[in-house]
């Protein structure tokens, strides 16, 4: 591993090209993911057809680098603004937003800086020193059923968090569901839901509902309160947490590694629901709960280290099987393709030398965003003295571009801005924006895994549910469901008693 | 009906009327899938059983509670401007915030991003509160130059050029434009 690690660092760093390549991706990565409307996804669409003109090892690893910084910089906003930059950093706005209107902005960035490098590093090493014994892993363990379970447990940790009520935090996942239902069904490909309109036969696409929902919703907040004299200017700060403040959590650090990995791993789950699971464990294992969504830094450093530590883990399912775990990793897929290559078992035998510089530069930028995330983070820390009358039109916009890259379609900034005032009137009425956005982009990965595991098993559930990691899944999923359910029942009679 | 208003009544409604829509519109694709004994169907009618006996766990802890929070709940939204008066004049202005970007949306396609960018970008920015002529027109200018030169220049991301004359010309202007810029490079 340590000869193919340095092959693969001395590829990096011996062409010039190429270390230009992975010094634009480890700042554009970080810039786009911190900017307020646009994500690393913005970029990557941008950069998607110039990948042609790359060598293929350039190509497939400017967006790996990519993938890794623009996860971090996209907790950046979602702590100053309550804006994630991308879904995998909603949970961080829980605990991060609160932080900033308490003055502790410059705390919860640097936890942020620290425990994504951390995630990512720990990642990237678990990635290099196991993706083939793990890839054989999953082959063996890892089926439709396993995935469908999985997401039921994610969907059941997301639904505990964020709305008033364990109630509101269903209907949003489910609303997030039956939106996830429009366009063609997974398994026939029927349309669904299209009301003749033919740009919704691909469905809605997730970054302009994720841009609507988190972004565009949080301007109308702030607008609100503008109008009704509430409005109060986020408090700038730049005090960083010290190393031994940060030590204390370091179970939190741990747990959360071994949650974003094993999210990761599995194909199709991505970096998003291991946010979720992280920042659902912490709140679980704490002995403080009700500090959680008020400013805890470990809900922070929670989603932070899991979302990181997913993106070296997501490598092993596009990398060994050719399963892209999420939208930027499905790119990678195209960046293959537009070099007559396919991502997948024979590629670790066919091009060793690309896996390596690859694997080599996801390192290297995890730990470039320790020094890097640093400087940049006292930079963009000052984006918060702009007034946000003038930051508003920005983000806007900048939203409504990065809506329209994707697909080129006006629908899509028509969607965005629906989806800003469907999520303004339902923040304000206490449901889950996270649960909505979680429910969509995993109703489809739900939905076709339900039905492969379903037609493996022969529709039979004792079957199903003999599956050792599906039942461990499935209960957890429905121990949460059912502890959220008895909780709300429990305060109903207490409710009633009182009468 | 214990703290249920009519507020809670409206909002089970038109939670009611989502998946009623929803279940009504699934009998336009109730198609069988020979492969798939539940067919296009079955995802999206179990997703709205579901959401119905939801509604009737929401509208059940309405009752009791209302619209209280449920103890130890994570990440709640925190609406203090629920019981603000509400002047006229606030509510307009929120009203025009919210519609503003749906008819820029809308304008994209005969407008085009380049004519409709800077007017709306001022909009937002006299919606917001500020009155001062030369900075709405400053920082209107500054934000257009700022989002040209990253996304037409920079990166040439292919933006909406619109379909009605004279907008569609002032687009191709901006291309042109772009063009001879890229050649001095």
């Amino acid at each position: 591993m340590i000869d193919n690690f340095l092959a693969g660092s001395a590829a990096l760093f011996g062409d010039p090209v190429t270390i230009l390549i992975f010094v634009f991706g480890v700042i554009g990565g970080m810039l786009f993911g911190a900017i307020p409307g646009v994500s690393m996804l913005t970029l990557a669409a941008i950069l998607l057809p110039f990948s042609a003109g790359l060598e293929p090892a350039q190509g497939v690893m400017l967006f790996a680098v990519i993938y890794c910084t623009g996860t971090y910089g996209g907790a950046i906003t979602a702590i100053l603004f309550n804006i994630p930059g991308a879904p995998e950093n909603a949970p961080t706005a829980f605990d991060g937003y609160p932080m900033t209107k308490k003055g502790l902005a410059g705390k919860a960035v640097g936890a942020a800086v620290l425990c994504s490098a951390v995630g990512g590093t720990a990642s990237a090493l678990l990635m290099m020193a196991a993706t083939e014994p793990l890839a054989h892993w999953a082959i063996r363990n890892i089926g439709p059923p396993e995935i469908f379970a999985l997401v039921f447990f994610g969907l059941a940790v997301a639904s505990s968090v964020g709305g008033n009520t364990i109630w509101k935090g269903w209907m949003s996942v489910l609303l997030g569901l039956l939106v996830a239902t429009i366009g063609q069904d997974p398994v026939g490909g029927i349309n669904r839901y299209n009301f003749g309109m033919s740009d919704l036969a691909a469905g809605i696409a997730f970054v302009p509902a994720i841009l609507g929902f988190f972004a565009v919703s949080e301007i109308f907040v702030q607008a609100e309160r503008r109008a009704f004299g509430k409005y109060n200017a986020p408090k700038l700060s730049v005090d960083f947490p010290s190393f031994a403040e940060l030590w204390r959590y370091k179970i939190a650090v741990v747990r959360s590694i071994f949650v974003g990995f094993f999210c990761g791993i599995l194909p199709g789950i991505g970096a998003t629901l291991a946010a979720f699971m992280g920042y659902g464990e912490a709140v679980r294992w704490s002995k403080d709960k009700k500090s959680f969504g008020k400013g805890n830094i470990e809900g922070v450093i929670s989603s932070e280290t899991a979302n990181n530590a997913a993106t070296g883990a997501a490598m092993i399912p596009l990398l060994a099987l050719g399963l892209p775990g999420g939208a930027l990793t499905a790119m990678m897929v195209a960046v293959f393709q537009f070099h007559d290559m396919e991502p997948g078992p024979l590629v670790f035998y066919n091009s060793p030398e690309l896996i390596w510089v690859v694997f080599a530069a996801m390192f290297y930028a995890n730990v470039s965003i320790l020094f890097i995330g640093l400087i940049e983070t006292k930079t963009i820390l000052q984006l918060l003295r702009i007034p946000f009358h003038f930051l508003a039109p920005m983000i806007l916009l900048l939203a409504s571009i990065g809506s329209y890259i994707g697909r080129g379609l006006v629908l899509d900034v028509m969607i965005m801005f629906l989806a800003g005032m469907i999520g303004f009137l339902l923040r304000r009425s206490g449901y889950s924006i996270p649960g909505i956005v979680l429910g969509i982009i995993l109703g489809k990965i739900g939905e076709q895994n339900f039905a492969q595991g379903m037609q493996m098993v022969h529709y039979d559930l004792v079957t199903y549910l003999s599956r050792p990691i599906c039942l461990i899944l499935i209960i957890a999923g429905a121990i949460t469901l059912g502890a959220g359910v008895y909780k709300a029942l429990a305060s109903n009679r207490v409710g009633a008693k009182q009468e | 009906m214990g703290h249920l208003n009519k507020y809670h009544m409206f909002e089970a409604g038109i939670w009611l009327t989502i998946a009623t829509v929803f279940f009504i519109y699934s009998f336009e694709f109730n198609q069988n899938i020979e492969i798939y004994k539940f067919g296009a169907t079955g995802w999206p009618r179990a997703v709205v059983l579901m959401l119905l006996f939801v509604i009737a766990g929401n509208i059940f802890h309405q009752r009791i509670h209302g619209s209280s929070i449920q103890a130890g709940r994570v990440g709640v939204s925190d609406d203090d401007l629920a019981k603000e008066p509400k002047t006229l004049s606030a509510v307009m202005n929120v009203s025009s915030f919210l519609v503003l970007p749906l008819v820029y949306a809308w304008s994209l396609k005969p407008i085009g991003f380049y004519a409709a960018t800077p007017v709306f970008a001022a909009l937002v920015i006299i919606l917001l509160g500020e009155r001062r002529p030369k900075w709405i027109v400053g920082i209107s200018l500054l934000i257009y130059i700022m989002l040209i030169g990253l996304f037409m220049i920079v990166l040439n991301a292919p933006l909406p050029q619109g379909t009605v004359s004279p907008f569609y010309d002032f687009s191709a202007f901006m291309l042109r434009m772009n063009t001879q810029i890229q050649h001095l490079f």
